[in-house]
């Protein structure tokens, strides 16, 4: 845990923080709404007291409420890992803006998290499925997604969901069984 | 009746059948219209430009990669890689396994180097848990860790060769690989997909096949290592089909999120066995080997950099060996694992760049959420860079140096 680099984000980010800073093991933690990601990550970029110049993940999370983008950053001037939560998008139309600007290898990261969970990352020219074939209509990370053999937890007792359609424009009512606070 | 009625299902046999009736999944063009703007752009062709289709069953790709090329005569003008064809859903079934069966769950990803597989989300389920692994058990995973990265970089070598057009140098490679499997099989059970790692250890201790094995393979790896180098290094075909093709500056490097030996070979000394210490690697001695400090690395530096951290490897297993402490391989734990709610990342040094685990725990058996990510992918993003301008042949080239592993790659 590097206290030092807590009081560093603190002082900078104070008002674009939305929860205090957490840390634990060898991980930093931070708050911040979506639309504020591409302003606090140059920051956290360009600035050399902070240098972080390496993205090592981008991850989408469906908490069951509400989707998440987890960033992990990583800097020579701390021996923590950074973590950037934005939080609070909603499930029916999750929309966050780019970060290809900055880090143009993270656009396959951003495609592969529009794929699993329809997060749309406004900004990105080419964000398309990546894994799953183009006539795909579903998202296979959400929560409301069941496997065909997790029949315990599905709503339809083990039937089928593959095929139904989520668009997050126009989601139906959803039934999700597993929330966290993530 | 020779003929094929419209409503009659088209034999094999006829030959109308590839004349007329072209099958759409072959065609480089999809039946469908642009979705985003890059692909209108990259689907409209410009003067004397043509599409070629590569994959998904071609040699050069590593596994199940389709790259749609669209040249001009013999040059490639951009290209467009194709995934998803070995995607299992891994994430989605991490969610429903519990945390000691999704170890095995994830050795299938890169199947060559499965150790590292299994290392950084157990790292990440020992920081949900609060577990402190016994120190043996941490040096019997840098020790195994470091000989499936020999294992791995040694095939890395004959099969950059065999892209080439040489076939000599994978038989070798393939002989260095069989021993160092052979021994990992003494000590885990498995050839390929080890199932090794535990939460909170290593499934069983050092054993005498094991050592005897090792022993005999350590004394002559060095001469193994300066033979695979003196076989390839000077052959000249071989060297002038890689220099100064698919050349990847430092800046570019980080910003496209290249981590491993593709980014070492660009000059930036970034491995998390030191940019990140985890397990014991803060008590051994080794170096960072990098290259391409000329303005980039091409691809015969991403080349060299792997026989350089061989090297590197040899010192370490030499080093672990002399420095092993006894003591248990595990650490006590209940059987039915449950971590409080909370998150934890983790990431390893795997012989293909920066292994990551991000894992979300309600309070059960099984994890909310396991990102998983996979450094090939990632780093599978350069060549639609590199490959711009060069020679189709020399597409091979590229993707060979950057190693991509495509069971990592699609999860």
């Amino acid at each position: 845990m590097d206290r030092s680099l807590r009081k560093r984000l603190e002082a900078r980010f104070a008002d674009r923080l939305t929860g205090p800073v957490r840390q634990r093991h060898d991980q930093t933690e931070i708050r911040i709404r979506p639309a504020d990601v591409p302003e606090v990550m140059r920051e956290l970029h360009d600035d050399p007291a902070l240098g972080f110049e390496i993205l090592a993940d981008l991850a989408g999370v469906d908490t069951g409420t509400h989707m998440q983008v987890v960033y992990h950053l990583w800097s020579a001037g701390t021996p923590d890992w950074l973590r950037v939560v934005a939080d609070g998008m909603p499930r029916d139309d999750p929309r966050i803006p780019t970060l290809t600007g900055l880090w143009p290898g993270a656009e396959w990261m951003e495609r592969e998290t529009y794929d699993m969970f329809g997060i749309i990352f406004e900004g990105n020219r080419d964000l398309r499925r990546i894994y799953m074939p183009p006539d795909y209509t579903s998202f296979p990370l959400r929560k409301d997604f069941y496997l065909p053999d997790d029949a315990a937890r599905s709503p339809g007792g083990g039937v089928r969901h593959m095929e139904q359609t989520h668009t997050p424009t126009q989601a139906t009512p959803s039934v999700v069984r597993r929330t966290a606070k993530a | 009746m020779t003929t094929t009625t419209p409503h009659q299902h088209p034999s094999a046999d006829d030959p109308r059948v590839l004349l007329d009736d072209q099958v759409g999944a072959f065609e480089a063009v999809p039946p469908y219209p642009p979705r985003t703007e890059r692909e209108a752009e990259f689907y409209s062709l410009g003067d004397g430009e043509m599409f070629l289709n590569m994959g998904p069953q071609h040699p050069s790709t590593h596994g199940v990669l389709r790259v749609v090329l669209k040249i001009d005569g013999e040059r490639v003008v951009d290209l467009d890689p194709v995934l998803g064809y070995l995607h299992r859903g891994v994430e989605k079934l991490c969610e429903t396994s519990d945390f000691h069966h999704i170890i095995s769950q994830l050795d299938p990803l890169e199947y060559i180097s499965s150790l590292f597989m299994e290392w950084a989300p157990v790292m990440a389920f020992e920081q949900l848990l609060d577990v402190q692994v016994p120190r043996r058990a941490e040096y019997i995973r840098v020790l195994t860790g470091e000989l499936n990265r020999v294992a791995s970089h040694a095939l890395f070598q004959g099969w950059m060769a065999l892209d080439l057009g040489g076939l000599t140098p994978i038989l070798y490679s393939f002989i260095e690989r069989d021993e160092i499997v052979e021994m990992l099989a003494a000590i885990t059970g498995q050839r390929m997909l080890f199932n090794y790692f535990r939460v909170g250890g290593v499934n069983g201790d050092l054993n005498h096949e094991f050592m005897s094995r090792l022993g005999d393979w350590m004394s002559r790896a060095t001469a193994q290592n300066q033979a695979n180098i003196e076989l390839l290094n000077d052959n000249e075909i071989f060297v002038r089909r890689m220099r100064g093709i698919g050349r990847l500056d430092r800046e570019t490097a980080l910003r496209m999120g290249t981590t491993g030996p593709n980014i070492r070979a660009a000059g930036v000394p970034f491995d998390i066995r030191r940019a990140h210490p985890y397990s014991v690697y803060p008590e051994l001695e080794f170096d960072i080997p990098t290259r391409g400090h000329d303005g980039g690395g091409d691809s015969l530096d991403r080349y060299l950099l792997r026989l350089d951290e061989v090297k590197q490897s040899l010192r370490i297993i030499d080093q672990c060996l002399h420095n092993m402490p006894d003591g248990p391989v595990m650490a006590r734990l209940p059987r039915l694992l449950r971590p409080r709610p909370g998150r934890a990342w983790a990431a390893v040094e795997a012989p293909r760049g920066l292994f990551g685990t991000y894992v979300i725990s309600d309070g059960t058996d099984q994890p909310f959420r396991m990102k998983i990510h996979d450094p090939s992918f990632v780093n599978l993003q350069l060549v639609g860079l590199l490959m711009k301008g060069n020679l189709i042949a020399d597409t091979m080239a590229v993707m060979a140096s950057l190693d991509p592993v495509m069971g990592g790659i699609d999860k």
